[in-house]
């Protein structure tokens, strides 16, 4: 466990880096951003080509 | 040499994001290539759901949130779309909705003998694929013997809530973080990745942490 974590003091503010778009799961609800289906839409249609 | 960088996951068993997550995140951990050491931290999406919940996730959400069963079939059909395209196969027709805090526990039980990741990967799978309840202590019992523990250690391990005070310090620290949702990485203390990203986008923080690490270690030699 990371230093902070362990101490029970608060820990340091953290860099928020990635796609802030991102699927996840708030309260019982869990979202599906659209770019996040086009993505597999355009996986399926890459496994038709090959 | 470089060190191991520590990423400590926020996530709930009965997350679909989160098993999607975490095949991404293990994706993008192999694309990096350095050594990374991963702990899973509890986070209950929905601590007021009852153990005996006797509707399916459809009902469940379809009550909840007020949206028309049709609605969440298709949600639910795209979200296994999804999972599939990470190699799991989510059975939403078996899925048994339930309250999550005592597989929480017997993660931080797992945890205390040095099993953590083995016991979370069991538990997703569990809920998501295997249809397996798990929110009865029989059944985390069963599953936990099943992984070779003792069953009356675990069965009173999880009777006495001796890991509930894990589990809920676990939920309070995400809430100083100031994480809302899951899954969460909180990679090397310092940075904060929301959701089930890419596993290039994973593989990117951990390269940028290694990359800031070296010329501290330049400086050492």
């Amino acid at each position: 466990m990371a230093d902070a974590l362990v101490s029970g003091t608060t820990p340091q503010p953290l860099l928020i880096v990635g796609d802030p778009q991102a699927a996840a799961c708030e309260g019982d609800f869990c979202a599906i951003p659209e770019h996040h289906e086009q993505a597999v839409v355009n996986r399926a249609l890459d496994s038709d080509l090959v | 040499m470089s060190e191991v960088i520590k990423v400590d996951i926020w996530s709930d068993v009965q997350c679909p994001w989160c098993y999607i997550g975490k095949r991404k995140f293990e994706a993008g951990a192999e694309l990096f290539g350095g050594e990374v050491e991963v702990e899973y931290h509890s986070f209950e999406l929905s601590p007021d759901t009852p153990v005996e919940y006797e509707g399916t996730p459809v009902q469940y959400l379809s009550e909840r949130k007020g949206m028309p069963v049709g609605q969440v079939e298709q949600m639910l059909e795209r979200v296994t779309g999804i999972a599939k395209a990470v190699g799991l196969d989510y059975d939403y027709d078996h899925v048994h909705q339930t309250n999550t805090v005592i597989s929480h526990e017997l993660i931080h039980f797992a945890k205390s003998k040095g099993r953590q990741l083995e016991m979370k990967e069991r538990l997703l799978k569990a809920y998501f694929v295997n249809g397996e309840h798990v929110g009865r202590i029989p059944d985390l019992v069963a599953i936990a013997a099943e992984l070779g523990y003792d069953e009356a250690e675990v069965t009173e391990a999880l009777e006495s809530h001796r890991f509930l005070a894990d589990v809920k310090a676990d939920v309070a620290l995400a809430q100083e973080y100031g994480i809302q949702g899951v899954p969460f990485f909180v990679i090397d203390g310092k940075y904060g990745v929301s959701g089930a990203q890419e596993a290039e986008a994973f593989a990117n923080v951990l390269a940028q942490v290694q990359a800031e690490r070296e010329p501290t270690e330049k400086e050492a030699v």
